[in-house]
């Protein structure tokens, strides 16, 4: 049986926070889809709050520092990306996109990719298809169509139970996506590609 | 094995005083700084190039030659010449000429220079940092090596029947290094000639130092310049040394913490940890040092970065003396006794010279 790893990202800031609650309901979701498509996760948290100042650091350093680079192992090394951020501010949070601006380009090239957010009220819902998608879409990672948005109000159940399936719909996506795939390799060696320098001089870079 | 210290020329306000100190203060320091590491027994001084404040070393090799006058013994260096924005003719000319001046005890680091606005200052682009290197350090060779060259490329005039004067002293052109960061092509430049390679390392953590040292090492191996162990190795490293351990983390922390390249981020200690960077005692220094062979192997030349950040003369000088003092004939002699006798030492003017004497002659084109 196949074992996928899912990365979780998760920009919640308050201990125990909604955005987490949020995450952790969509990895068990995902585990539970992917294992009626035959597979087996693991699922690996990175809480941004405990690299918030990793994060300015690495602006201010031009590098990760160790325990960083170990998240951003975790995050561009896995099979799929749960991406949960509270919505700050009309969009994703500042600590959430401090995270993304410190991956290296093409870290994220084909990854799939699950979008969800929240915030206190329902109002804030379009920030998952007009700040998060086309985030993810520069990054050119493979998002899948179902985005999912919970408001304090969600969590009171008062929906019919509409987050749950909206939960349970995303996870199935996400899980179609994964086992159509082969098992993600870590990113490619920048040494691997170095054209030679014959090529360099023939004025290839 | 080479030891000195590099410099990147910049005037920074001290932040125990708020003093800035001016160009004028600043460049006759510069002079000084150099005149001491020949004083206290070191091997090298590199200066760096920049256009823009706030550094004030835009014309090294003015620099360099009044050194060489004050001087008899010290190797003169860059950290870095810029390849990608000078006309690779007037580097040809004005090191050519400095090596004359400075009998031979020239060489060059090539660096492409990482901020954007200066390369349209001189008519170039960034964006071809990578070629504009590749194409005028091949010419630079070909003027240095060959006296009457017809050239013509892609970001410079074409040349006819051009001889660069002077030519290099003795018939030898000075030897290059090349440093990088960040850039593996950079490192395949300085394979490909058998160049060394200079890995600035203080900034980074040091798996890329390691993992950039051991591509040019493989590269000058397949390029046929030897073994992978017989590869010319040049690393950065930045110290602050007092005799008690405290005392020096408690001088240099404020200097740390305003650092114009990483300051107001991760603390000294942090820092300490995730790069080269040792404050501390110079047993402390010379544990570190001695380290760095551990993950790029056996290599030729150990420049220390110490006169930044706005620390006064005073300290730049003091630090020299405990360098030359009590940290550099321990790692002379460890070193040494480590190295394996196949391993050469970092090129001068006079091995250069005599393994010309050695080889037959090529035919030039």
């Amino acid at each position: 049986m196949t074992t996928r790893t899912i990365a979780v990202v998760s920009a919640g800031l308050s201990t125990p926070s909604s955005t987490r609650l949020l995450a952790d309901r969509l990895a068990t979701a995902t585990v539970a889809a992917l294992r009626e498509r035959g597979e087996d996760a693991v699922v690996e948290v990175v809480e941004l709050r405990e690299h918030a100042r990793d994060l300015a650091d690495a602006f201010v350093t031009g590098f990760p520092n160790a325990a960083l680079r170990a998240a951003v192992g975790t995050v561009t090394g896995a099979d799929a990306v749960l991406a949960v951020t509270p919505v700050f501010t009309a969009s994703y949070s500042g600590l959430f996109k401090s995270f993304v601006d410190v991956l290296e380009e093409g870290a994220l090239t084909g990854k799939p990719v699950l979008l969800a957010a929240t915030a206190g009220t329902a109002r804030h819902s379009l920030v998952l298809e007009h700040a998060m998608r086309p985030l993810f879409a520069h990054l050119r990672a493979v998002t899948v169509p179902t985005a999912v948005f919970a408001a304090s109000e969600d969590w009171a159940g008062g929906d019919g139970g509409e987050l749950g399936r909206r939960i349970t719909r995303a996870a199935g996506e996400l899980a179609d996506v994964v086992t159509g795939r082969p098992a993600s390799a870590r990113p490619a060696d920048p040494f691997a590609d170095v054209p030679s320098f014959e090529d360099l001089l023939r004025g290839g870079s | 094995m080479q030891f000195g210290v590099f410099s990147v020329s910049d005037v920074t306000t001290d932040p125990t005083t708020g003093r800035t100190p001016t160009e004028a203060e600043r460049i006759q320091a510069i002079v000084r700084i150099a005149e001491k590491a020949e004083e206290v027994g070191l091997d090298v001084f590199a200066l760096g190039e920049h256009h823009n404040p706030p550094f004030f070393s835009s014309s090294p090799t003015t620099t360099l030659a009044y050194v060489a006058a004050r001087t008899t013994r010290l190797q003169l260096s860059t950290a870095t010449t810029l390849i990608t924005t000078n006309d690779p003719v007037k580097i040809a000319e004005d090191y050519a000429m400095l090596q004359h001046l400075a009998g031979g005890r020239v060489d060059l680091m090539m660096g492409r220079g990482n901020t954007g606005p200066v390369y349209p200052w001189f008519g170039q682009d960034i964006r071809n940092g990578i070629p504009l290197a590749v194409e005028n350090y091949a010419l630079l060779r070909r003027l240095w090596d060959e006296d009457v060259v017809d050239w013509s490329g892609r970001f410079r005039t074409p040349l006819q029947g051009f001889t660069s004067t002077p030519r290099p002293l003795d018939g030898v052109a000075p030897f290059v290094w090349h440093g990088s960061i960040r850039s593996p092509q950079i490192a395949e430049q300085a394979a490909y000639y058998g160049d060394g390679f200079f890995s600035n390392h203080i900034f980074w953590p040091k798996e890329h130092t390691q993992r950039m040292v051991e591509f040019y090492r493989q590269r000058f191996e397949h390029h046929g310049h030897g073994s992978a162990d017989q590869a010319i190795v040049g690393l950065g490293g930045q110290v602050f040394i007092r005799r008690n351990s405290q005392d020096a983390v408690r001088e240099f922390r404020p200097y740390f913490d305003n650092a114009p390249v990483y300051g107001h981020g991760p603390s000294l200690e942090e820092f300490s940890r995730e790069t080269p960077l040792t404050v501390g005692s110079p047993q402390q220094v010379i544990e570190r040092t001695l380290g760095f062979r551990d993950y790029v192997g056996d290599y030729q030349r150990q420049l220390f970065l110490v006169d930044h950040a706005g620390l006064p003369l005073k300290t730049v000088l003091e630090q020299l003396d405990v360098l030359g003092e009590e940290v550099v004939p321990v790692l002379r002699r460890e070193f040494a006794a480590l190295k394996p006798a196949h391993v050469p030492d970092a090129p001068t003017h006079a091995s250069l010279v005599a393994a010309r004497a050695t080889t037959p002659e090529e035919v030039s084109a």
